[in-house]
């Protein structure tokens, strides 16, 4: 079982990393939300330019020094969404190609099928991360850690990032492995895109919200792992109480991804049963 | 001999439509045995439903001993098939293409890599193994494909439509490649193929299909025979009429007599009786303008039982073997 997972999603990785345009897409999308978001919808700058405190700001916005800071644990959550959803057309791709079949016919357990679609995925998403990362960096008034940001924060940051892709890989495999025909597989897509999208705390902090739509964009995964991510970054060393609520995050991805994978069972059996 | 594979009232339905009904047939170990008929006739849906794709909507069917809908597990731990898409990796190589296919089925890592390069070799791939399959041609991508479908050294082989798109040569080079897996290694090929041709050449067993019934099933040869054997066709120069010497030559089941000095005979072998036939029409003082015979093909067999051609405007039509073209004898 497990071998199979490995074997079929290192086939996918295998043409993924020899294929030099695989990256490209990546560094250019987070370079447009860093560089043009970011710049764009700046509250600092905004505000420095009509004469208001910057303090302010750092407190709206968790205690990072910049707008970067603060967003770009919300890039790595949009980023991996919009991935997800091109990453799943490979499924139907097999699908449609008799791959699949070709997969039926031999001895391996139909769930590894599943659970291969889902560790490729992952693995491109958490490579699509660290590029972000790294670009948040280099921009100009980019990403400004704490002064004691360590490895064991970095650690602590990608084991966040890492759940949120987990979490958005199992739903959409799931979704891909059901899937069809492209056309439902975008249907579909296109319909959870912008609602989990837009109801995150990715792009600005949860006091923008109005009162009713909180409870949903705090239980937003993206807002879960950017929550953490953010209190890493901003912080480095956690307090008791800043731990318990990075753990607070964590376990709610936690949920979603156990929730979803259960999902991509049921629908992955169904969908590659015999017909 | 025992029998490997046998299908009995197999039947499968999508909704309304019967894609195949009620069909029996028995493959004994060993056998290369061919599923002819026309796109539609429900050959590919027999096939998924032996190898465990597609469920059985009434009957029974079992591979290597094991009911396909009752311990589908089994089956596919003892098949190999080849699908007609062509669906190797473009982007892996072919070896990693086979390779991939040998950890699916739990062939352990030296053995997986000694076997992948006896099939490519067997295939001719073995100069092109490290290359993309991208980089491949059509036949190519086909051939690699049985490597694919042969790696972890299955019982039984299922072959869908084996050489479509295939041109003369490289079909015949696939023939080439399956025989040998026949008869080098003993594996037992059940195959599905809309070319006559194709049947003909290289199964044992053929079971004609049409509208998902098998119609007739035999040996190519014992098929053929069924039409009573060679059509002969003589022009000789006018006078006399030779219908009575001609049907007193030993075997012959039939002559038309087409024209003034035209004839054709119906007989077993030609071979046999030509000689016979060509010393009369001299004795009589007459000479032959032309003669040509034809075999009775699959095509005649295909017409003869579903009452139509296989399909029109392809493959390789009726062969005219002209013994003597306006040769003065």
């Amino acid at each position: 079982m497990l071998s199979d997972t490995v074997a079929l999603s290192g086939r996918s990785l295998k043409k993924w990393i020899r294929n030099p345009f695989s990256m490209v897409p990546v560094a250019i999308q987070a370079l447009v939300w860093l560089l043009l978001f970011g710049n764009s919808f700046n509250p600092g700058s905004a505000l420095s330019s009509s004469g208001g405190s910057l303090g302010i700001l750092q407190n709206v916005f968790g205690g990072a020094t910049n707008y970067i800071t603060f967003l770009t644990p919300g890039v790595i959550g949009m980023l991996a969404l919009t991935g997800m959803t091109f990453l799943g057309v490979d499924f139907v791709m097999d699908r449609l190609n008799g791959y699949l079949d070709m997969l039926k016919t031999s001895p391996i357990p139909r769930t590894s099928i599943y659970f291969g679609g889902v560790l490729q995925n992952v693995v491109k998403a958490m490579f699509a991360s660290v590029i972000t990362f790294v670009l948040a960096f280099l921009v100009p008034d980019g990403l400004r850690p704490a002064s004691g940001f360590g490895v064991a924060n970095l650690l602590g940051l990608f084991f966040a990032i890492a759940m949120l892709t987990t979490v958005f890989s199992t739903l959409f495999t799931g979704i891909s492995v059901a899937a069809k025909s492209t056309d439902s597989f975008f249907a579909v897509v296109n319909f959870l895109f912008f609602p989990v999208a837009f109801t995150s705390t990715a792009l600005f902090p949860i006091g923008f919200f109005p009162g009713w739509l909180k409870p949903v964009a705090q239980a937003n995964p993206i807002s879960l792992a950017s929550g953490a991510a953010r209190l890493v970054i901003v912080n480095g060393a956690l307090t008791a109480s800043q731990f318990s609520s990075y753990f607070g995050d964590i376990l709610g991805l936690v949920v979603y991804a156990i929730a979803f994978t259960m999902l991509g069972i049921l629908l992955a059996k169904n969908a590659l049963k015999v017909e | 001999m025992t029998s490997i594979i046998q299908a009995e009232g197999l039947t499968k339905k999508y909704g309304d439509k019967t894609a195949v009904d009620q069909i029996s047939f028995d493959i004994a170990e060993g056998e290369l045995f061919g599923f002819l008929g026309p796109n539609g006739a429900g050959k590919t849906t027999t096939i998924r439903m032996l190898t465990t794709i597609a469920s059985v909507t009434k009957g029974k069917a079992t591979v290597a001993g094991y009911d396909v809908a009752k311990n589908p597990g089994a089956v596919r731990a003892r098949i190999g098939v080849v699908p007609q898409q062509l669906i190797a990796d473009d982007e892996l190589t072919g070896m990693e293409n086979v390779l991939l296919f040998a950890k699916l089925h739990h062939v352990r890592d030296e053995k997986a890599l000694k076997r992948a390069a006896q099939l490519l070799q067997l295939v001719d791939l073995q100069g092109s193994a490290r290359k993309k399959a991208k980089t491949y041609s059509g036949g190519m991508k086909r051939r690699l494909q049985l490597a694919m479908g042969l790696v972890h050294d299955p019982a039984i082989l299922f072959l869908d439509e084996p050489s479509l798109g295939l041109d003369i040569q490289t079909r015949a080079k696939m023939w080439d490649y399956v025989r040998k897996l026949n008869t080098d290694n003993g594996i037992t090929v059940f195959m599905t193929t809309h070319y006559l041709e194709e049947a003909d050449a290289l199964c044992d067993r053929v079971a004609i299909v049409d509208g998902g019934t098998i119609k007739v099933s035999g040996s190519p040869a014992e098929l053929k025979m069924r039409l009573g054997g060679d059509l002969l066709s003589i022009q000789v120069t006018s006078g006399t009429d030779l219908t009575g010497f001609l049907e007193g030559v030993q075997d012959v089941k039939e002559v038309v007599r087409l024209s003034d000095a035209g004839y054709r005979i119906k007989i077993p072998r030609v071979e046999k009786a030509l000689p016979e036939i060509v010393d009369g029409i001299t004795e009589r003082g007459l000479k032959i303008l032309d003669i040509s015979f034809t075999r009775p093909t699959l095509d005649q067999v295909f017409l003869q039982v579903t009452g139509r051609q296989i399909r029109d405007g392809e493959g390789f039509g009726t062969p005219q073997i002209s013994v003597l073209k306006e040769e003065k004898v």
